[in-house]
């Protein structure tokens, strides 16, 4: 039997955890405006672990960078996107290439992969304990699947989020320490990828008509 | 040469800041920033030679030089190229807007690849990274075509996917790293370099694996290349050249340098057997692919994929003659990679097509333009006294020395292959008569396109008839850094 | 120093409280439910009035059916009270039949009973009854592994698979409640229990819509005491399930810790004190979801299995 882990550690894996939920709820939702509110939820799990860490484990400037992520990943990203579904006026993903049970039955295969190799790494920090770095490679793949299965833009967007939130979750355990400045420099990145990836979503309605990418056929080869 | 260097990467941000100016003003500035950041590059060969130039968050060291003189020369010529492409459009009704943006995001995306090599620290070179990567989708969509609008579309996604696993290889390096350098530390070279040899085996292991699947994506290498074409082919002919000449090296000098800190940690072995197996697939796809492309644009940038391909291969040699003949390969597949993108976009806007199958005679039309081409592509296809030669000249040789004969017998086989692709597709395209009644008046299309061309042959032939001393003690130097071993 | 009861008696208390306890809980639920709809909704003593009114009534049976039909409820109604000598319904130590059977004993003895249920509506002929009973059995199928999963994460937890166990290592530590593969079980218990008991969003279990009834739809053909015994035993069932949820996994605080006599009484009225919690938790959420359809109910199974895969994931292999 392994031992028990903490209160710390294990309050930290339970959000942990509800990181990895919300990325497969984000699986699972068919309608969109809830799949980006999913998205704002992980977000804000994630930038609550980075306030736990820093209150537990002494770490302040990791307050700065939960403030941050909070403001960048639970409001501007959720609204860039909800306005564009607003304008766009579509709300229902089209189905994707697996069912949702199934689609759902991959990714804990997948997951469980990510969990295994996580284990078998032997990596461990003195911040957070190794299941919170499994659960956020566990997320990271999870997105990928989520990438992979959905064929509308929205939701291949969020799945690119979602993923840079499981990197986050993964810092959050083996690089508390990073330097602020290039914390903050990562999320400006992906600032200005939101804004990329929301132009782009929008070039892509505005010539298709449609959210969907299952026309998006034309170069192979 | 701080300034110097201040200045290189200065130039192309203040060329972006004239873009917003009317189009007279934007393309001088455009035009004089190339020439001015290669000029500055070059300057600074003598200085990287002998020693790092360190100046606060830069770093410049003798590998990061050869990618800084490749881009740089690829942003010059592709500059005034760029003039000459834009002036069929002049007339189009939003013409403003767009060459506007064009130049705008053209600079930027210029400016971002000149960041990434001289920036020091994994974390940063990151985030340039990056930046490259939001900035040339932008570009690639700039058309609002179907095919842009696709290919951009991929791009951002699978390069971001892409990029993100490259986050999370900083991520564990930094985890690595932080058992020897404390638990704050930045991630820059020369500590990291310092301390490989005590660094945790597998965390740095994973780490090197990670950043070569991540950063491998914006290389193109096989499996993660499905982007590379696409966007390659839809992009404006500028973009692309950029892309392929500039973009791929770029990522690769990223995965050079977890190469760098991993067989410092690890030894050799493994980092080159990753990059080994990378390599020899995509070497493999691309000369298949090449075989069977209808489409100009496709061909050149499944070539891009196969060049890529014996980059990897030769640092994956790991004898010092591949790879001085790798560094040379990066600057002479920028020269001839971006001067062939230039012209085939020359081709495809005279004849108003991409199809292969649409284009024949080109002799007949363009005069220069097209002997030019097949020129560049037997360059590119390794055939003396060109600078491609040279390089993989000495990346068979330095195999050979290594003791890797079976798969230096392959890399031979299979560039043949790939030159037989190519050969094939641009001799129809060329040299074939063109059937009889084409309407394709004869003659250039304007004087800006066909300069850089001229500038990039002579450039190849320099680098494959001569190299200049100086760029020599720069390969030997970069060398030198590449195979000093931590442990 | 208090009155202690004998051991037999508390014994027989088990099954008893949820015996009288259950139509109670169903009727408040129903009131609850009612309140939050805006309605005024049914007294809360309603389910009794209704048991003893079709106690009171005559019984019909379909023709052609044999002795099976009619001995169905009252088998059934037994296997739920069963099940409270298994479970830690009043007390922390084991009662001494409380070690005949583990979860899966209790698992099974709770199938046979809905087993039973199933087989004696097959034999009716009445279409309705038929489709109830073969849907029960193959969305029954399909929770199973989830239940299973859970009892694995309990075993990998505590290293036996006795619930009284499971309890007592839950009120050990803080860390016990707050790893979460102890949390992420009691989800997707929460999750089985909600299918088991026929709630939104699997069904309508106050609802007349044929099409979409699964366990409601068994019981068309039975009438007079059999149908009430049926009633009854759904109750019964329900009670059970929540009793384990709250005193295995949730809250096993409030037990009795000795036979005396008071603490055994309080520690009926915490029992159904929590089971009212979980009720009104029931109740919000038949009001704020939809049902599902009928096909889409694997994807709801498919989310509770991923909370118990995700718990053994998480205990098997970070010890969290």
């Amino acid at each position: 039997m392994q031992p028990v882990p903490g209160v710390f550690e294990g309050s930290a894996n339970v959000v942990a955890v509800l990181v990895l939920l919300a990325e497969f709820g984000m699986l699972r939702q068919a309608v969109l405006r809830d799949q980006v509110r999913l998205y704002a939820l992980q977000s804000l799990v994630v930038s609550a672990l980075a306030a736990i860490v820093a209150a537990g484990r002494d770490v302040p400037e990791l307050y700065a960078l939960a403030g941050l992520s909070l403001a960048l990943k639970v409001v501007i990203v959720p609204l860039v996107v909800t306005r564009l579904l607003r304008d766009t006026s579509e709300e229902i993903a089209g189905s994707g290439t697996l069912g949702v049970a199934t689609s759902v039955l991959v990714s804990i295969v997948v997951a469980g992969f990510g969990f295994f190799a996580v284990g078998a790494l032997g990596i461990h920090s003195r911040v957070l304990p190794t299941t919170a770095l499994s659960l956020s490679i566990a997320v990271v793949l999870v997105a990928f699947v989520l990438m992979i299965v959905r064929r509308d833009v929205v939701s291949q967007a969020i799945g690119f989020f979602s993923l840079e939130n499981g990197v986050s979750l993964a810092s959050l355990v083996v690089a508390a320490g990073l330097p602020l400045i290039l914390e903050v420099a990562f999320l400006f990145d992906l600032l200005v990828a939101v804004v990329v990836f929301g132009v782009l979503m929008r070039v892509h309605h505005g010539r298709t008509s449609s959210l969907s990418t299952s026309a998006l056929t034309r170069l192979r080869g | 040469m701080h300034i110097v260097l201040l200045a290189l990467l200065i130039v192309p941000v203040v060329a972006a800041g004239l873009s917003v100016a009317p189009y007279r003003i934007a393309r001088v500035a455009t035009v004089v920033a190339g020439a001015a950041s290669f000029v500055l590059a070059v300057c600074l060969v003598p200085t990287v030679a002998g020693h790092t130039i360190r100046f606060g968050f830069l770093r410049v060291d003798a590998i990061s030089m050869v990618f800084l003189l490749a881009t740089s020369f690829v942003y010059a010529t592709v500059a005034v190229y760029a003039i000459g492409y834009l002036r069929d459009e002049q007339d189009e009704p939003h013409f403003d807007r767009y060459s506007r943006r064009f130049f705008l995001g053209f600079n930027v995306f210029a400016a971002s690849m000149l960041w990434a090599p001289a920036v020091d620290g994994l974390a940063l070179l990151w985030i340039a990274i990056e930046i490259t990567t939001v900035v040339s989708a932008l570009l690639v969509a700039i058309d609002r075509t179907d095919g842009a609008t696709e290919a951009s579309w991929k791009y951002v996604l699978i390069a971001s996917a892409g990029l993100g696993i490259a986050l999370l290889a900083t991520i564990f390096l930094y985890y690595a790293g932080a058992s020897v350098l404390g638990q704050s530390y930045d991630l820059s070279f020369s500590p990291l370099l310092a301390a490989a040899g005590r660094l945790p085996d597998t965390a740095v292991r994973l780490s090197f694996v990670l950043a070569v699947l991540g950063f491998g994506t914006k290389v193109g290498l096989v499996p993660v290349h499905t982007w590379l074409p696409d966007a390659h082919a839809e992009a404006p002919t500028p973009v692309s050249a950029l892309l392929s000449g500039a973009l791929l090296a770029t990522s690769f000098y990223a995965v050079l340098r977890y190469f760098q800190v991993a067989s410092a940690a690890l030894g050799h072995t493994f980092p080159q057997m990753v990059l080994l197996v990378f390599g020899v697939a995509s070497l493999l796809l691309a000369s298949l692919y090449l075989l069977q492309q209808r489409n100009i644009k496709r061909m050149l940038a499944y070539s891009s994929i196969e060049h890529m391909g014996i980059l990897a291969i030769a640092v994956s040699f790991g004898a010092p003659l591949a790879l001085a003949g790798a560094m040379l390969h990066v600057l002479a597949h920028a020269a001839a990679k971006g001067n062939a993108f230039m012209g085939a976009g020359t081709l495809v806007q005279k004849f108003g097509t991409k199809q292969i199958s649409g284009i024949r005679g080109g002799m007949n039309v363009l005069p220069f333009s097209a002997p030019a081409f097949l020129l560049v592509i037997l360059a590119l296809s390794a055939l003396p006294p060109f600078g491609i030669f040279r390089s993989e000249f000495l990346i068979v040789a330095g195999g050979l020395r290594g003791g890797s004969h079976t798969m230096t017998a392959l890399l031979v086989v299979l560039v043949t292959l790939a030159f037989l692709g190519l050969a094939v597709g641009v001799t129809r395209m060329v040299v074939s008569p063109s059937p009889s009644g084409a309407a394709v008046a004869r003659g250039e299309l304007n004087v800006w396109m066909v300069v850089p061309v001229a500038i990039g042959l002579v450039a190849l032939a320099v680098l494959g008839i001569h190299p200049p001393g100086e760029l020599s003690t720069l390969i030997d130097r970069a060398v030198a850094e590449l195979t000093r071993v931590g442990r | 120093m208090s009155l202690l009861l004998p051991i037999p008696a508390v014994q027989a208390l088990q099954p008893l409280t949820i015996l009288v306890a259950a139509p109670g809980i169903s009727g408040v639920i129903a009131k609850l439910e009612a309140r939050l709809q805006g309605r005024r909704g049914p007294r809360i003593l309603q389910p009794y009035y209704d048991l003893a009114k079709l106690f009171a009534k005559e019984s019909l049976a379909p023709a052609g059916v044999n002795a099976w039909f009619l001995a169905a409820p009252i088998v059934a109604m037994a296997c739920y009270l069963t099940v409270p000598l298994l479970i830690p319904v009043l007390t922390t130590f084991g009662l001494p039949w409380g070690y005949m059977g583990d979860i899966l004993g209790g698992g099974f003895v709770l199938s046979l009973g809905s087993f039973v249920v199933a087989v004696a509506a097959l034999q009716t002929g009445g279409p309705y009854a038929q489709l109830g009973a073969s849907r029960s059995k193959t969305f029954a199928a399909i929770t199973e592994p989830v239940v299973l999963f859970v009892v694995f994460s309990v075993a990998l937890v505590t290293g036996t698979d006795l619930p009284y166990a499971l309890a007592a290592t839950v009120r050990s530590s803080a860390s016990q409640i707050v790893r979460p593969a102890h949390l992420l079980a009691a989800g997707a218990l929460f999750l089985v229990i909600l299918y088991e008991t026929g709630r939104i969003p699997v069904e309508t279990h106050t609802g007349t819509n044929e099409f979409g009834m699964i366990e409601e739809a068994r019981s068309f053909e039975h009438s007079g005491p059999y149908l009430a015994l049926l009633k009854w035993g759904s109750a019964c069932k329900q009670l059970v399930l929540y009793t384990l949820l709250i005193n295995v996994f949730l809250a096993p605080w409030g037990l009795a810790s000795s036979a005396a006599i008071g603490s055994v009484a309080l520690a009926i009225v915490t029992l159904v004190g929590k089971a009212l919690v979980v009720g009104a938790a029931v109740a919000v959420i038949d009001d704020s979801f939809a049902k599902l359809r009928l096909f889409k109910i694997t994807d709801f199974v498919s989310a509770a299995f991923l909370l118990s895969v995700v718990a053994v994931f998480t205990l098997y292999l970070g010890g969290g």
